[in-house]
C-alpha cells in the first residue's frame, strides 16, 4: 500500500457520520467496508490516492433482520454472516447459496453485501445475480436523504451519483419462491465464475410457473435478468431439458464480455447449461 | 494514531499507517513471521489469521480495521512444548513438505474443524479453497484432518505429548 | 557391509514441527538489523533501445541509499553461451528486463525511487513468437550473437536460433519410403507453466570482510556464488552464499537470478539489503516452463512396428537462453525415448524472442514432450488399428535396447511397469459410473525422464557424542531429501539412527561444489557422495577400535551406536567411546567423499549439440488416468489416478508417496488450469492468481501409487531420485484420456473448459506449425553433406 498519513483513513461511527466524512471528502473519498476489493487495488493498477472512509463499525449496518414480511441486510453484512442468517430461510435459497459458495471461506468472513453491489467493476459479483432474482431493493442514504431503489435500477446509477451517499441495507421481500444460483469457476471453486445464473420461480399448486426472474450474471459487465426466458418459463410446467432449449434459442441475448480466463462466447454458451441445472436444482426443491 | 492489538493474547500498539495491511504489520512490526506474504490477493490463503476468532486474509486487511480486535496467529496454536492436535496429526501423517502454506492452512482447519466436528472429505476440501499448496497435492492433509475429526469424535483424547 | 534394506524406514521429517507452528525463518522472514529494502526498475517494453538513464532525481529521494546499474555488473552469463547480462545492457528484450535497482530504507521509498528513474527509450520492432523469430529477415534479438563467450562447444546456432541439439541415427529417409508402412504426423502446440512456489524469489545480502555474503532462496549455492562473480566482475572467491529452508522451488531457483542486484546495493551502502519479488514480478518474469510447438511424425508397420521417427521441436527461450539451452539435449531422452525406434532424425532449436526468459520446471520439457509422443502414439494406434496398451508392451525399450542417441538401456522396466499398472487397473473398478451424463475415458501412458547426476561432495565430522554432523551443499526445498533420504543413508553406513545425524545447511564456505538440488539427483548425487564420505569416516573408525577391541577391522560391525564384534551383540564399545580414543591416536574423524557421473556411452556421431549424449540413469514412470468429460461446458474432471514409478530402491516410501501426489497434482495444473498468454505488449496476461490457476485442495484426487524397485541404478544403495518425475505423466495422460472420452484430436495444453467446448463444437482451430518446414533438413542450421 502507498504512504498515507491519517487523514486518509476514517473510522465512521456513525451514519451520519459517514455520511459527513464523504461529503468532506468528494470525489477521492469512498466507503470501506470489507476491504477486499479496494485492498487489491494496487495489483489492479489504480489511483492509490484516495481517502477511506471505514463503515464496517457502524453497528446498525452489520445487522440482519428476519420479519414477516421482509428481510433486511445491513449493508456491511459479510457473505459468511449472510450465508448463516439466510440458512433456514428456504425462499431466499439463491442469496444464502450466492453468499455461501462466492471466493474463499476467509475471504467470506470479511467481504460484506455492500462491497459486493457497490463495486462497479466487478462483473462476477455473486450476491448481485442472486439478489436481483428474488426483487432485491436498496435502502441508500443520499444528501437529499434516504431513497428506495431497485437494485437494477442502482447497476445503472452507482457510478454517477453525487458523493456524499451510502448504501445502508438491502431489502428482500418475502415471498413464497423456490430459487437457486448456479455458478460455473472454470475449477471446482475459487474462482470467480465466468456465467452466473439465478432463478426463481414461483409455482402453482399444480406446478405451472406463475412467474419467474432469470438473471444472468458474469457474462456481460453488469448483472441483468433474462426477460425473454423468463416470459417463455412463465405458465409452463417446470422442465429442465426444455428450458435448456429456450436458454440455448435465446443465448444470442447476451453478448458476453472477454476476460483473460474465458473469451465471450464461452460464457454465453454455458448458460444453457447453468439454466438446465438452475431448472433441476429448482425441481427437486420443496 | 496508534492502534490498539490484542495478538495472540498480549495487548499490542501499532504504529503503523492504518491502511498497511495486517500481515506486514504481524511480520514486520510484531515479528511474528508464522503468517507469510505470498499473493497479497486473497486467494492463496497463506496469511490466514483469526480476526475476533474468524479466519480471514491478513492481507487484505488494513490494520486500521483491526484496531480493538483480537488477532490469533499460527504462533498461537500450540501451547509451550507441545503441538496442537491438529499439529500433531499433520506430523504424524507427514504431510509438511516445504512448509509455507501450513500456518495459514493450520488457522483455517483448526477453526473449521471447531465448527464442523464431523466433515467429509468433499467438505474439508471446500473449506480449504482459500489455502494453496504447490508442493503436496493435499490429499494427506486431508488424511490427517479427518484421522483428527475421527478420533474426536469417537472420544478420544490427544495428551500434550501426542498420544491418545 | 550393512544390508541396505535396513536403511528402509518412514523416517519423519525433523523440520515438521517448527513449518507447522510458523516458526521456521525462511529467506523471506530472515531481518538484520540496518537492513534496506530493495525494488528493481523493470521495462514496460518488449523491445527498445535504451538512450538514456537519468537517476539523478531518484538519488535524492526520501530514504535512498544506492542505486545499482549496468555499469555495476559488466558480466554475461548463460548456459552454453554467456549472453545474459544483469541489467538491460543497451537494450531492451523483453517486457520487464531489469533496468536499474535501488535500495532504501523501507520497500515504499525504494519502489518510489525506482518509479522517478527517467529513462529514456527508442522502440524497437518486437518478436514475439518462435513463428516470427524463424520468420526471413526477422530482427535480430541478439545482433552480436556472434561474439557471445561459448561456454560449451559442439552446438550449431545463428541468428535468433539461440542452440540446436539434433540427433541422427540409421536412415529414417528410407524407413518413410517404404511402401509397407503408415506415416502418420502430429502437431502439437503447449504453453508456459509458472512454479507459483509459495515463497517468491528472495535474497538478504550483506558485505562483510571484502566478501558477499549472500542468503538466498535458491537450489543452486554454487552457481549463485559463480554466476553472481561472473556478472560482479570478481573473484569467486569473493562470494559466500548461505541457504536457509526454502519455501518451494520447482526448478525456479535452479538458477542464479536476483541475487547480484542485492550484492551490488549491499556493497554499495555497507548495509545488509533485501530483494523479494512481488508476485507480480513472480507471475511475469518467472523462469517459465517454455511454451514449445512440436512436429513429429513416424512410420509404421501394420504390426506396429517404429521403423522411423523425425521430429522438430522449437522451445522458446525468451529474450536470453538460460535453461533451454541445455534443454534441447532431452528431447532425445524424451520424445525420442520410451519406445524402440528403428531409425530416428531429432532437432530440437531453442529460439530466441522478445518476452521473459523461460527456465527450468519439474521435468522440463519432459512434460510436453511425453503429452505429444503418448498423443502422437495413440493416433498411430487408431492409425493402424492397434490397442495402444498392446503398441506400447510391443515396443516399449527393454534391456539391450538402443535409445535414440544409441545407449544401450540396461533392464527389463518399462514392461514390467506395465504389467504392474495392469494390475493395479484390474484391482480397483473403474470410476465409469461417477461419469453420469459426461464423457468417459481412460488412457495408461508411458514416460521417461532422468537422474540429473553430476558433481557433488559430501564431508562428516564425526562427533565425540557419537553423533555425526553431515556438510553438504545440499539444500531442503521440502522434498525432504536432506531431512529424511541422506540422513537415512548416512545413518545406516554408520550404524547410528538417523536422528543422530546432523544435517549442516548449505554454505559454499563450508561445503564443497554440488551442481545444485533438481533434477532428482539429491538423493543420488549428494546422496552417493554422503555415502562416501561415511564409508570413509566407517574405515577410520573402524582401524581405531580395530586396535581397541583387539579385532580385525573386517569382523566389526557398526550397529546401534555401538562397534561390536559381529558375531558378539553387546559387545565392544559405543562410537563416541571409540571417537574419543581416536581424538588421542589419529585426531578428530573426518571424513569426505566425492561423486561424479560416470557417463554412459551414446553411439558416436548420432547426436550433435548435446549436454548429455546418453543418460546414466533413467527414470521410467506408468500413468493411468480416468476422466469425465462434460459435453456443455468443456470441464474435464480427473475420476482416478494411479502411478507406477522407478524409484530404485524406496529409501522412504512414505516420502516419496508424498512427492507423487504433489507432482501429480502440479502436472493436473499443467493439463487443465494453468494458463499463460502474452499480449501484444509483449507482457504476460496472467499476472496474479486470480487469474492463473493452480490446482485446490478440491481439484485433485488420491494417487494410487504402486513404486516400482530392482530397475539397474547407480545411485547409493540402489536408489533413483523420485522428487522430479511424476509430474511428467499427467499431462499425457489426462490428455489421452480426454481424446479417448470425446473422439477429439487433443493437441494442446492446457484442456481449459474453454479449449475443451471449443474442441467439442469444432470451433478450435486445427494446430498445423507452418513455420516447422516438412523436409526435416529444412529444420536445421547443420548441412546434411556436413554429417
Amino acid at each position: 500500500m502507498p504512504m498515507t498519513d491519517d487523514r486518509r483513513f476514517y473510522v465512521a461511527r456513525s451514519l451520519p457520520d459517514a455520511l459527513a466524512a464523504l461529503v468532506d471528502g468528494g470525489q477521492a473519498a469512498v466507503p470501506l467496508a470489507g476491504a477486499t476489493w479496494i485492498m487489491r487495488a494496487p495489483i489492479r493498477q489504480e489511483r492509490q490516492d484516495l481517502s477511506y472512509v471505514a463503515i464496517s463499525r457502524i453497528d446498525e449496518l452489520r445487522n440482519v433482520e428476519i420479519l414477516d414480511h421482509e428481510i433486511r441486510i445491513g449493508a456491511c453484512v459479510t457473505h459468511a454472516e449472510l450465508a448463516t442468517s439466510l440458512a433456514f430461510l428456504p425462499e431466499c435459497r439463491a442469496i444464502g447459496q450466492a453468499a455461501g459458495g462466492s471466493a474463499n471461506p476467509a475471504v467470506r468472513q470479511v467481504a460484506t453485501i455492500g462491497g459486493n453491489l457497490c463495486a462497479s467493476k466487478f462483473a462476477a459479483a455473486d450476491l448481485v445475480p442472486a439478489l436481483m432474482c428474488l426483487q432485491a431493493e436498496l435502502d441508500l442514504e443520499t444528501p437529499r436523504g434516504p431513497e428506495r431503489i431497485s437494485l437494477e435500477q442502482f447497476l445503472q446509477v452507482r457510478t454517477s451519483m453525487e458523493p456524499g451517499w451510502l448504501l445502508r441495507r438491502v431489502v428482500v421481500t418475502r415471498a413464497a419462491c423456490r430459487s437457486v444460483h448456479v455458478r460455473l469457476p472454470l475449477r471446482k471453486a475459487g474462482d470467480y465464475p465466468v456465467a452466473i445464473v439465478s432463478m426463481a420461480a414461483v409455482l402453482s399448486t399444480s406446478g405451472l410457473v406463475t412467474s419467474a426472474r432469470v438473471v444472468v450474471g458474469s457474462v456481460e459487465p453488469a448483472a441483468r435478468r433474462w426477460k425473454r426466458l423468463e416470459a417463455d418459463l412463465t405458465g409452463c410446467t417446470l422442465d429442465a431439458a426444455s428450458a435448456a432449449e429456450k436458454a440455448e434459442k435465446y443465448s444470442e441475448d447476451f453478448r458476453g464480455r472477454d476476460g483473460i480466463e474465458a473469451p465471450g462466447w464461452y460464457r454465453v454458451k454455458v448458460l444453457t447449461s447453468l439454466v438446465r441445472r438452475a431448472v433441476q436444482a429448482i425441481q427437486q426443491e420443496s | 494514531m496508534s492502534l490498539h492489538l490484542n495478538i495472540n493474547g498480549d495487548d499490542r500498539l501499532s504504529v503503523k499507517d492504518p491502511l498497511t495491511p495486517l500481515v506486514d504489520v504481524l511480520r514486520d512490526e510484531f515479528f511474528l513471521t508464522g503468517a507469510k506474504v505470498v499473493c497479497r490477493e486473497g486467494f492463496c490463503g497463506a496469511c490466514t489469521v483469526l480476526l475476533d476468532g474468524r479466519p480471514v486474509m491478513s492481507c487484505l486487511i488494513p490494520v486500521g480495521l483491526a484496531d480493538g480486535c483480537t488477532v490469533r496467529t499460527v504462533e498461537s496454536l500450540a501451547s509451550v512444548g507441545a503441538l496442537s492436535p491438529l499439529q500433531q496429526a499433520m506430523e504424524q501423517h507427514d504431510a509438511v513438505q516445504c512448509g509455507m502454506c501450513f500456518p495459514g492452512m493450520m488457522i483455517s482447519l483448526t477453526h473449521f474443524l471447531e465448527h464442523t466436528p464431523n466433515p467429509n472429505r468433499d467438505q474439508l476440501k471446500s473449506a480449504l479453497t482459500g489455502n494453496i499448496c504447490r508442493c503436496t497435492g493435499y490429499e494427506r492433509i486431508i488424511d490427517a484432518a479427518l484421522s483428527l475429526a475421527a478420533e474426536r469424535s469417537s472420544g478420544v483424547q490427544r495428551d500434550d505429548h501426542g498420544k491418545s | 557391509m550393512a544390508n541396505p534394506e535396513n536403511a528402509v524406514m518412514n523416517l519423519p521429517r525433523r523440520d515438521a514441527s517448527d513449518k507447522l507452528q510458523g516458526r521456521t525463518r525462511y529467506t523471506v522472514d530472515r531481518m538484520l538489523p540496518r537492513m534496506l529494502h530493495a525494488a528493481v526498475l523493470r521495462s514496460e517494453v518488449a523491445s527498445a533501445r535504451i538512450l538514456k538513464i537519468d537517476i539523478t532525481r531518484a538519488r535524492q529521494m526520501p530514504g535512498v541509499r544506492a542505486i545499482a546499474l549496468a555499469e555495476d555488473a559488466p558480466g554475461m552469463h548463460g548456459i552454453g553461451i554467456a549472453d545474459h547480462p544483469l541489467f538491460a545492457s543497451g537494450v531492451i528484450r523483453f517486457h520487464g528486463e531489469q533496468i536499474a535497482a535501488v535500495a532504501a530504507d523501507t520497500y515504499q521509498q525504494a519502489q518510489a525511487a525506482a518509479r522517478a528513474i527517467e529513462v529514456e527509450l527508442e522502440p524497437l520492432p518486437a518478436v514475439l513468437t518462435m513463428a516470427d523469430a524463424l520468420a526471413p529477415g526477422a530482427p535480430l534479438i541478439h545482433p552480436d550473437w556472434n561474439n557471445y563467450e561459448i561456454l560449451f562447444e559442439g552446438a550449431a546456432r545463428g541468428g535468433n536460433i539461440a542452440w540446436e541439439a539434433t540427433v541422427i541415427r540409421g536412415d529414417t529417409d528410407a524407413a518413410f519410403a517404404r511402401d509397407d508402412v503408415v506415416v502418420v504426423e502430429s502437431c502439437f502446440r503447449v504453453g508456459r507453466q509458472n512454479h507459483v512456489s509459495l515463497e517468491a524469489r528472495a535474497v538478504v545480502a550483506s558485505y562483510e570482510d571484502g566478501r558477499y555474503h549472500i542468503e538466498t532462496s535458491t537450489q543452486v549455492p554454487w552457481t549463485v556464488r559463480n554466476m553472481t562473480a561472473k556478472l560482479l566482475g570478481v573473484a569467486a572467491s569473493r562470494v559466500r552464499v548461505t541457504v536457509p529452508p526454502v519455501g518451494g522451488a520447482f526448478g525456479q531457483k535452479f538458477d542464479c537470478t536476483l541475487e547480484p542486484y542485492a550484492a551490488i546495493l549491499a556493497r554499495k551502502t555497507g548495509q545488509p539489503v533485501r530483494l523479494v519479488y512481488s508476485r507480480q514480478e513472480e507471475m511475469l518474469t518467472c523462469l517459465c516452463r517454455e511454451n514449445a510447438d512440436i512436429k513429429i511424425r513416424s512410420a509404421v508397420t501394420s504390426n506396429g512396428e517404429i521403423v522411423g521417427r523425425e521430429a522438430v521441436v522449437l522451445m522458446d527461450c525468451g529474450a536470453y537462453g538460460g535453461e533451454q539451452i541445455f534443454l534441447t539435449t532431452m528431447t532425445a531422452h524424451t520424445l525420442g525415448g520410451n519406445y524402440r525406434l528403428g531409425s530416428v532424425k531429432l532437432a530440437s532449436r531453442a529460439i530466441y524472442t522478445n518476452t521473459a526468459p523461460n527456465g527450468a520446471f519439474r521435468a522440463c520439457n519432459g512434460v510436453y514432450n511425453t503429452f505429444a509422443l503418448e498423443c502422437h502414439t495413440d493416433e498411430i494406434c487408431q492409425a493402424i488399428g492397434m490397442d495402444p496398451l498392446e503398441f506400447k508392451r510391443l515396443n516399449v525399450l527393454g534391456d539391450g535396447d538402443l535409445g535414440a542417441t544409441g545407449q544401450v538401456f540396461e533392464g527389463d522396466v518399462l514392461g514390467p511397469m506395465l504389467e504392474r499398472m495392469a494390475r493395479l487397473r484390474e484391482a480397483s473398478p473403474d470410476k465409469k459410473h461417477l461419469a453420469g451424463e459426461r464423457l468417459y475415458g481412460r488412457a495408461t501412458v508411458v514416460g521417461t525422464w532422468f537422474i540429473f547426476v553430476g558433481p557433488s561432495t559430501a564431508t562428516i565430522n564425526l562427533n565425540p557424542d557419537g553423533s555425526a554432523t553431515l556438510v553438504t551443499a545440499g539444500v531442503e526445498l521440502g522434498q525432504g531429501t536432506m531431512v529424511q533420504a541422506l540422513p537415512q543413508i548416512v545413518a545406516h553406513e554408520l550404524g547410528i539412527h538417523p536422528d543422530q545425524v546432523i544435517v549442516r545447511s548449505a554454505d559454499t564456505d563450508a561445503a564443497g561444489f554440488d551442481l545444485g538440488v533438481g533434477g532428482g539427483r539429491t538423493t543420488v548425487s549428494v546422496g552417493a557422495a554422503s555415502r562416501a564420505a561415511a564409508t570413509d569416516v566407517r574405515n577410520k573408525i573402524l582401524t581405531v577400535a580395530s586396535e581397541l577391541l583387539q579385532t580385525p577391522p573386517e569382523k566389526l560391525v557398526l550397529r546401534n551406536g555401538r562397534i561390536e564384534i559381529a558375531t558378539i551383540a553387546g559387545s565392544g564399545m559405543t562410537i563416541a567411546q571409540v571417537v574419543q580414543r581416536a581424538h588421542a591416536v589419529i585426531g578428530p574423524v573426518v571424513g569426505s567423499g566425492s561423486f561424479t557421473n560416470p557417463g554412459v556411452t551414446a553411439m558416436s556421431g548420432c547426436a550433435a549439440g548435446h549436454f548429455i549424449d546418453a543418460i546414466d540413469i533413467p527414470v521410467f514412470n506408468v500413468h493411468d488416468c480416468e476422466v469425465a468429460v462434460d459435453k456443455e461446458t468443456g470441464h474435464v474432471e480427473v475420476l482416478s489416478y494411479k502411478v507406477v514409478q522407478d524409484v530404485g530402491r524406496a529409501l522412504n516410501p512414505r516420502a516419496i508417496y508424498g512427492q507423487i501426489q504433489g507432482g501429480v497434482t502440479q502436472g493436473l495444473g499443467y493439463a487443465l488450469h494453468e494458463e499463460l498468454t502474452i499480449g501484444q505488449d509483449g507482457c504476460i496476461r496472467q499476472n496474479s492468481l486470480e487469474t492463473y490457476r493452480v490446482p485446490l485442495a478440491l481439484d485433485t484426487v488420491p494417487v494410487e501409487i504402486d513404486l516400482y524397485e530392482g530397475a539397474p541404478s547407480i545411485g547409493p544403495l540402489g536408489v533413483k531420485g523420485a522428487g522430479e518425475v511424476p509430474i511428467m505423466n499427467p499431462p499425457a495422460a489426462i490428455a489421452c484420456a480426454v481424446a479417448n472420452a470425446t473422439g477429439l484430436r487433443i493437441q494442446q495444453m492446457p484442456l481449459t473448459p474453454p479449449r475443451v467446448l471449443g474442441l467439442l463444437m469444432g470451433n478450435e482451430s486445427v494446430v498445423e506449425l507452418p513455420h516447422i518446414a516438412d523436409n526435416w533438413w529444412d529444420n536445421v542450421l547443420m548441412n546434411p553433406a556436413h554429417r
